[in-house]
């Protein structure tokens, strides 16, 4: 593709965050030109950027050498540089280097500002799922919570209790609903990198509802399980897996909430 | 869909009442009328010593241990016992936490459970 061209914008979806993009080939004659990119981010204190390699033809040696330097400085600084669009050669090439152990790798650039507001503002991504009063789609629901969990950096101990709690929850609340109900139970999940927050919304059956009002005002810790007691007791042991849990009763739906901080 | 779970039955050698259980997936609310099924015939035929193997069951709820609790009262209650071996260590958070941990027996390997057998 031949001579380098580089392109300095801020990010319109994250204005703090540098996009730096590539074009052509990243060879030995182009390394004054990257350097000298890294410290006009620098000066201009930018520190978190995104690099596009959509445009990038070839990498030498050399050229991802300045482009470590270039990290190094950003990261004294405060900030960090990932690299984002890869062909499949270029991210071949910075594997066999052992790059990809120094640099994050994004498939895109909106990933990469996802991955950025994840880890420093600490924003937290919503997912909501809504399904038939049946016990038959719990699971998929709790695998889900579950591969979700791992896939943001939560242990395997805390996604198998984030599991548990996802399945007790929801099986209470179809188990809880009217016979007939048809209104769909709603499973939010709200995820950081601190906390998972585990929303339940379903319709109410007034009956049932004063069980479990009767069951949770006297769930203890831990939860007294007989041999007789053939259910267990579902909502106890959220009690104890969780770091908090509240449940909103109403005759338009019963609402119930927990939260589970990541183990550290 | 329901959970995928599994069951596999041996004979247990030298213990004409007593039959190997591998439970194989995850029990939970989906699917435990099916395995009460398959364990209660089990105890209606006489094997009345039975000997659970969890070292492939990845994940029960509580509604899993409460038929665990009933299958471990019931083969009790028929001279027999239920016990359980090679519990994965998230399973068995859930089995400590709910505090069922007294109400089983528990064993490190099917070789303790098996000698532990009358």
């Amino acid at each position: 593709m031949g001579q380098l061209r580089i392109e300095v914008t801020q990010s319109e979806a994250a204005p703090e965050i540098t996009v730096l993009r590539f074009e052509g080939d990243l060879d030995n004659a182009s390394i004054r030109n990257i350097g000298s990119s890294f410290q006009l981010i620098i000066e201009k204190n930018s520190t978190y950027v995104v690099a596009d390699m959509s445009g990038v033809s070839m990498l030498s040696s050399a050229a991802l050498g300045e482009i470590m330097g270039g990290r190094k400085a950003l990261v004294e600084h405060g900030g960090d540089l990932v690299l984002a669009c890869l062909s499949l050669p270029i991210k071949t090439k910075l594997t066999l280097l052992g790059a990809n152990r120094i640099f994050r790798l994004h498939s895109d650039i909106r990933s990469a500002i996802n991955a950025y507001k994840w880890e420093f503002e600490g924003k937290s991504e919503v997912f909501t799922l809504s399904m038939p009063p049946a016990l038959r789609f719990v699971p998929s629901a709790r695998q889900f919570a579950s591969r979700l969990a791992g896939l943001k950096g939560y242990s395997r101990r805390d996604a198998f209790r984030i599991e548990t709690i996802v399945d007790e929850i929801c099986n209470n609340a179809i188990e809880h609903a009217p016979a007939d109900s048809k209104r769909n139970v709603a499973l939010t999940l709200s995820i950081d990198r601190r906390k998972v927050e585990i929303n339940v919304i379903n319709a109410s059956d007034p009956v049932k509802l004063e069980t479990l009002r009767r069951m949770l005002s006297g769930a203890k810790e831990p939860p007294q399980p007989t041999i007789e007691d053939r259910r267990g007791r579902g909502l106890a042991l959220v009690k104890l897996l969780s770091n908090g849990l509240d449940i909103d009763f109403s005759e338009q739906g019963t609402r119930v909430h927990a939260t589970k901080l990541k183990e550290e | 869909m329901d959970s995928q779970i599994k069951l596999e039955f041996e004979d247990v050698k030298d213990h004409r009442d007593a039959k190997l259980v591998r439970f194989i997936g995850d029990l939970d609310a989906t699917n435990v009328e099916t395995v009460l099924e398959k364990v209660f015939a089990l105890l209606c035929d006489g094997y009345v010593n039975i000997i659970a193997d969890f070292g492939k069951l990845r994940y029960v709820n509580s509604t899993g241990l409460g038929i665990l609790l009933h299958f471990s009262k019931s083969a009790q209650e028929k001279g027999g016992s239920f016990k359980i071996a090679n519990v994965n260590e998230n399973v068995y958070e859930i089995i400590e936490i709910i505090g069922a941990m007294s109400l089983l027996q528990i064993y490190d390997n099917l070789e303790e459970a098996m000698a532990a057998l009358k």
